[in-house]
């Protein structure tokens, strides 16, 4: 293999890499949002991007692609109106089962606190990952796109070798992805909602003597989480194929890109998640398959060994 | 009907199961400056966190405007005039100081008085004029207090609850601060409750006075008949 | 009663274990229907596997998410060791309880830095990265050949009966190591670890040492538990040991029958294993994953109403009201008021027992504690005042180990105390109370106060003799046995004070341990403070109010914003102007000028 085809498998894994990145960018900001406002660490967030999936296929199928809008941008839409779909049923889910396990009440109980969070999110995972088998099958499916299977040609670069090609589809997935993360972050930034946010995030005691439902931003925060992270799931439904216990597959891909982010950062999230996807598509030029999870998993130890608070945030959070 | 704001018959609360105030009774009537001073451990925060919600009572009563106060959960107590400026100051570190200013007007429905009332308090404190920008965990002690202040303020409530404003300041910012409150509090009808470490400025500005020591109220009365009390001065220097 | 402390206890235990193993066998020779025999060798791995975790997690409170890594590993050295070198089971089983202890060390040193979060997520990673290494490895499938001509040497039994024996004994004898451990050092260690870690470590425990010894003992039976497993279904996939469910299964089975008790796991897992087991064998075809789903909504149903077990639940409800202890391992034989234990000979050098040098600490811009230096004379009574904020209990911190200084030293009995952790600062003789007290809230008093005195031995009973003494020269030789939870304020600090004291110290850190007394308690407490002064003990005294320490110390130093402010006797202290003024501020000062 010489130098150039070297180039070029180089340059394709970046830019597949920035745009996967973006997705799973988008999904790292979810899980940070969660674990910023809530200090919850959800272990469940694999099986909300996998419920993002399976909206947007079923919503795909069952709908028709050609009935609504140009075929072409139906997926994409579907995809980002799994957000607030999942949104809702991360409000109903909060109320009903992990509002019992944070905030005061926490403190309460035998698993100290943010133990009860994590082992009652452990069983919603447990239920999802496998009502989800009984519910979708176990076939693996994928969201077919036209799109996903054109590519823009940049290049040739030098002579007539080295072309990258650049994906249609994961472009405006990506594309997408980046709108959906700055419209978030200047609600965050912007709105009395997200500065109620932040404030219940930065101080709940403070938060609450100001008459911010302390509770209620949690709810809404996991909500927001839960529904950025699938909004993410079905951009990535395009891209890949999956079934209903792919979210333990990714679940390491967006802890690695968070806790590389700093937990609670959303730019850091986001810039997590970018380099996670850069890493796992550029080690795929020298690893097999199997060990891109080994990969980033080392990745993920690395950090949270020598560097927890991560590598891009802004917030000083120490944990 | 009364001039009184705040109510406390006979209050009672405490940490799991463990009652730290007993038997409180304290009245806060509109308009007026009244300071709570007592050692260490005698239960002066938990009076606060008490009428802000955050502990619940277990016996007695709680009344607010002639309203029982108990039934109302935390967050809706400061949309009813409560503004509680914590110990420790407390800001939203990482929010900036206009940020923070705003999350302190979080319950007023006129959100066009808003910037007015920005103004005000930017009269009061220059300094968070200047650095309204800034994240408030960036500021000194003194201006996290006066933001702090400022915070309580921009809700426009019926009282302001000031928990040891002058701790962990230098003396001379901590007079500061005094003297504003004072101008602060003769220039409207704003009721203050203020918990003290320091004895002489609690008296010097009040109107009323009580002590408090191991969760009871042992004495209150007018800051003069308290001031040369020997049981003060014993309680805090052992003379 | 026993002098030797709560053997009866294990002996209770083993009575019960052997009794109900006794009873399993009697089963295992009735019942016929080889599916339920499967189920009956199944269940106690699973029971095992939940004591494993148990032993770890639900005695120190460290919730592991990741004990697949250890049984998947287990389950893997016995396949490809049969595979490959066409090991026996007997050889590799106990190789795979080794793995699992190496492995248990292996992941504990790094993992343990971690605290809350982290550790969690951690320990969720490593088993799926063995999953993907495993799969690398090409073995996503490993079969144990087949051993017809030597049953016994394989553990290829025609008859189900015999795996269910060695099921059953694999059981008892985990029940066997976690009775003996729950009642010793060990137990008590990661008990108060879990109640309260920094209490812990200031009391003398090594809390790195107990929680790696945990780890490695719950590894190792986690990869005897898989071992055998392997042994059982012939067949060992990636999914099947490594995979999210198993991890689950272990914590689930714990959970849901009573964490940290001896009996939880096992129940834990009769009930719920059969159950899945059944509910998979009749609707798996229509209902795929119902496994995972029963699982999913057990653990929740735990959480949500009963989040401490099933026993513990039982328990309340049959004595309701009472408050739930656990231990309970030291002698409770009165060893009488032997006082002379606890006293401390004085050793006349003239050197001071503590020297501190400018001592400094910041947190973000504000400075705690500013260029501080003072000594203690050998037996004095120090007092440290100052107002609200002004850096009392971070020097304690300092002094003590839980915070490192910026700047300076400190030297204790003439040895710099450098960056040693609190439990070896309590070895040398500095123990400590807090500002708010920590109790180790299900332990009897008792145990509370012994857990303090193993610091110096290993005996139980020399341990219940210091405790002992120590809760008589306080005064709370009636309350032994009760619960720490239902002291009154006074009684919870007495308490902490005799932990304190059992450890023998040669200087006490006192921290407001007046505060929110009436007055009677505060004189109460002052003659206490009197009698643990006459043992010779050094001692230095944090208060806010003057009005008590007056009549106590010997010196004063005055903090103010973490500075040294003013140093000398009562008297001095009292009538300095800047002190007067940093207290009651300085209208006070002025205004009694004025009247002067």
């Amino acid at each position: 293999m010489d130098a150039l085809q070297t180039l070029e498998n180089v340059l394709q894994s970046l830019v597949a890499g920035l745009l996967i990145g973006s997705m799973y960018g988008l999904m790292c900001v979810g899980l940070t949002i969660i674990f910023g406002v809530m200090r919850v660490i959800n272990f469940a967030q694999g099986e909300f991007m996998m419920l993002g999936m399976y909206f947007t296929y079923f919503c795909f199928a069952w709908l028709g692609a050609e009935v609504y809008f140009d075929g072409l941008w139906f997926p994409f839409v579907l995809a980002v109106l799994a957000g607030p779909a999942v949104f809702l049923l991360g409000l109903i889910l909060h109320k009903a089962l992990i509002n019992a396990v944070t905030g005061r009440r926490a403190s309460r109980l035998e698993a100290q606190g943010h133990y009860a969070q994590l082992v009652l999110t452990l069983g919603i995972a447990l239920v999802l990952q496998n009502g989800g088998l009984f519910l979708f099958g176990s076939n693996p499916v994928s969201v077919s796109n036209e799109l996903s299977y054109s590519a823009w040609e940049w290049g040739p670069m030098v002579g007539d070798r080295v072309s990258v090609f650049v994906n249609q589809a994961q472009t405006i997935s990506a594309i997408i992805a980046l709108v959906v993360v700055l419209c978030f972050g200047l609600i965050m930034v912007k709105t009395r909602l997200g500065k109620s946010l932040r404030a219940a995030a930065d101080n709940p005691d403070a938060a609450t003597y100001m008459g911010i439902d302390v509770d209620r931003a949690h709810r809404i925060a996991f909500g927001f989480g839960i529904g950025i992270t699938a909004i993410g799931g079905g951009l990535l439904a395009s891209n890949v194929s999956f079934q209903p216990y792919i979210g333990t597959e990714y679940v390491i891909i967006m802890y690695a890109g968070v806790v590389l982010g700093g937990l609670g950062s959303i730019r850091g999230a986001f810039l997590g998640g970018l380099s996670i996807g850069i890493l796992q598509q550029v080690s795929a030029i020298v690893l097999p398959n199997q060990l891109q999870g080994t990969v980033i998993f080392v990745c993920f130890l690395a950090v949270i060994l020598f560097r927890p608070q991560g590598f891009f945030g802004r917030r000083d959070r120490t944990a | 009907m009364s001039d009184a704001l705040l109510q406390l018959e006979s209050l009672s609360a405490g940490y799991g199961g463990v009652d730290v105030l007993q038997d409180v009774s304290l009245t806060l009537d509109r308009g007026a400056f009244v300071a709570v001073v007592g050692p260490n451990g005698a239960g002066k925060s938990t009076l606060f966190k008490t009428i802000s919600g955050l502990v619940m009572a277990s016996a007695g009563n709680m009344t607010w405007q002639g309203q029982n106060l108990g039934n109302v959960q935390a967050p809706k107590r400061a949309h009813l005039g409560i503004a509680h400026v914590p110990e420790g100051r407390q800001v939203f570190p990482t929010l900036s100081v206009l940020e923070n200013l705003e999350m302190g007007a979080f319950v007023n429905r006129d959100r066009a008085a808003f910037p007015e009332f920005l103004e005000k308090i930017f009269t009061w404190f220059p300094v968070l004029k200047e650095r309204q920008r800034q994240p408030a965990g960036t500021l000194s002690g003194g201006e996290q207090q006066m933001l702090a202040i400022g915070r309580g303020l921009a809700a426009d409530p019926a009282m302001l609850m000031l928990d040891e404003p002058s701790m962990g300041l230098a003396p001379a910012i901590a007079d500061e601060i005094f003297t504003r409150l004072v101008d602060i509090h003769r220039s409207s009808d704003l009721a203050i409750l203020l918990v003290e470490q320091r004895v002489a400025e609690a008296l010097h500005f009040a109107d009323y006075a009580y002590v408090l020591e191991a969760g009871r109220i042992i004495l209150s009365g007018k800051p003069a008949e308290l001031q040369h009390n020997d049981r003060i001065r014993q309680a805090y220097l052992g003379m | 009663m026993n002098a030797f402390g709560n053997l009866s206890g294990v002996k209770r235990d083993f009575l019960h274990i052997g009794i109900f193993g006794l009873v399993y066998l009697v089963l295992a020779l009735v019942v016929s229907n080889s599916y339920y025999q499967l189920i009956m060798t199944i269940v106690p791995i699973w029971a095992v596997m939940g004591l494993s975790w148990n032993l770890l997690s639900g005695y120190s409170g460290l919730i592991s998410f990741g004990h697949a890594a250890f049984f998947g590993l287990g389950a893997y050295l016995v396949a490809l060791c049969s595979v490959v070198w066409d090991l026996n089971p007997w050889i590799t089983i106990v190789l795979a309880t080794l793995a699992g202890a190496g492995a248990g060390l292996l992941v504990g040193i790094p993992t343990f830095r971690l605290r809350g979060h982290y550790f969690a997520l951690a320990m969720l990673a490593y088993p799926l990265a063995l999953l993907y290494v495993f799969e690398w490895l090409g073995y996503q499938e490993v079969a144990l050949p087949m051993h017809r001509e030597a049953p016994l040497t394989y553990m290829q039994f025609e008859n189900p009966v015999y795996y269910i024996v060695i099921a059953l004994v694999l059981l008892m004898l985990a029940l066997g190591i976690t009775s003996v451990l729950s009642h010793s050092r060990f137990g008590m260690s990661l008990l108060a670890i879990k109640l309260d870690e920094d209490a812990a470590e200031a009391a003398g425990i090594n809390s790195l040492y107990w929680k790696l010894a945990a780890i490695t003992i719950s590894g190792a039976i986690a990869g005897a538990a898989g071992g055998f497993y392997a042994v059982v279904l012939l067949v060992v996939t990636p999914l099947a040991v490594f995979g999210m469910l198993v991890s689950a299964q272990a914590l689930i089975f714990a959970m849901f029958g009573g964490v940290g008790t001896l009996w939880g796991p096992v129940l834990g897992a009769f009930i719920l294993v059969p159950l899945s087991e059944i509910l998979y064998a009749r609707y798996a075809a229509d209902f795929p994953g119902i496994q995972g789903v029963i699982y999913g909504v057990a653990i929740i149903a735990v959480i949500l109403f009963a989040p401490e077990g099933v026993l513990w639940k039982l328990r309340a409800m049959r004595k309701p009201g009472t408050f739930r202890m656990l231990g309970s391992t030291a002698s409770k034989a009165d060893f009488g008021v032997s006082e002379e234990l606890l006293v401390v000979p004085p050793v006349h050098d003239g050197k001071p027992v503590l020297e501190v040098t400018g001592l400094a600490k910041a947190f973000g811009g504000l400075q705690a504690t500013s260029d501080l230096s003072f000594s203690v004379r050998e037996g004095e009574l120090l007092g440290i005042i100052g107002p609200n904020g002004a850096g009392k209990t971070t020097l304690f911190n300092l002094l003590n180990g839980f915070l490192r200084p910026d700047s300076g030293d400190i030297v204790f009995h003439g040895q710099s105390l450098q960056r040693q952790r609190p439990n070896r600062r309590c070895a040398a003789g500095m123990a400590r109370t807090f500002q708010v007290p920590k109790p180790f809230t299900h332990l009897s008093v008792l145990d509370n106060v012994v857990i303090g005195a193993y610091v110096h031995t290993r005996s139980k009973v020399e341990a219940s003799r210091h405790a002992s003494a120590a809760i008589h020269l306080v005064g709370l030789h009636d309350h032994l046995d009760l619960p720490a939870a239902n002291l009154t304020n006074k009684e919870l600090r007495l308490m902490e004070l005799a932990r304190a004291l059992a450890s023998k110290p040669t200087l006490i850190l006192v921290d407001e341990i007046l505060a929110g007394l009436d007055p009677q308690a505060m004189q109460d407490m002052l003659v206490v403070l009197r009698r643990v002064r006459r043992l010779g003990i050094t001692i230095i005294i944090i208060e806010h109010s003057m009005q008590a320490m007056v009549q106590l110390v010997d010196r004063f130093i005055v903090l103010d914003h973490g500075a040294l402010l003013a140093e000398g006797s009562p008297d001095s202290i009292v009538r300095n102007p800047a002190v007067i003024e940093a207290y009651l501020g300085r209208q006070w000062r002025q205004e009694e000028a004025g009247d002067e």
